[in-house]
């Protein structure tokens, strides 16, 4: 089974679609994915923020004209995204102790029921060492 | 196999997956190959693309045999055999 490790560092809603998108090709592909959650990414992943999240990460169109885009394309929330890949393949999404810290989630009842571990870097680098591919988003 | 090959083949399972953009199909067509058993026909109807190219390397990596694209209206129908 292949493997890709995927660096998520934003918490920003295009960003977001775009790691769900990244992870469903993974999943009809089989890989294996470790998603490391790292620094302002952890916002994104409190069980008070999650369904909430609309900032981009650039103003190329407004969050309210992003959000109509999606809609009308019939495209999933970005955790619908998240979900699917983990029903289809091996998804495991950690949570870097620091990125908690920063949103102010430290324990895992703090957090959606997609995360599956709090973990430090060290297990990222080791991760994506022996990965096929990394992604940083 | 030519369209007319194509359109007459018994479909054992068919996705309609015309109402979602790309990566909708795909997660749908991967869904959907796994309640037919192998040697079954499967097609996807999609208006996509992106899907027009990806379903059919994604059948052959898989191992499913891609037995062609068919046009419709305002879509298409991709055939696959299970591998």
């Amino acid at each position: 089974m292949a493997k890709m490790t995927m660096g998520l560092g934003t918490s920003s809603i295009d960003k977001l679609i775009s790691a769900g998108v990244i992870l469903s090709g993974a999943a009809a592909d089989d890989m294996e994915v470790d998603v490391f959650v790292l620094v302002n990414a952890g916002h994104a992943f409190l069980k008070n923020k999650a369904a909430d999240i609309s900032n981009m990460s650039e103003d190329i169109q407004t969050p309210e004209e992003f959000k109509a885009s999606l809609e009308k394309l019939n495209t999933p929330s970005w955790i619908e995204f998240f979900e699917m890949a983990k029903e289809l393949t091996e998804v495991k999404i950690n949570i870097c102790s620091l990125a908690g810290k920063i949103a102010g989630g430290e324990k895992m009842e703090d957090f959606i029921d997609l995360v599956d571990d709090i973990c430090g870097i060290g297990e990222y680098i080791e991760s994506v060492q022996e990965a096929d591919v990394n992604l940083f988003i | 196999m030519n369209e007319e090959e194509l359109k007459a083949l018994n479909v054992d399972k068919s996705v309609d997956a015309r109402g979602t953009a790309c990566p909708g199909p795909l997660l749908a067509a991967k869904k959907a190959i796994a309640e037919i058993s192998s040697g079954q026909i499967m097609e996807v109807l999609s208006a996509d693309e992106g899907t027009r190219k990806d379903i059919p390397k994604w059948a052959a990596k898989k191992g499913h045999e891609y037995l062609g694209t068919a046009e419709d209206s305002g879509y298409f129908k991709i055939y696959m055999k299970k591998g």
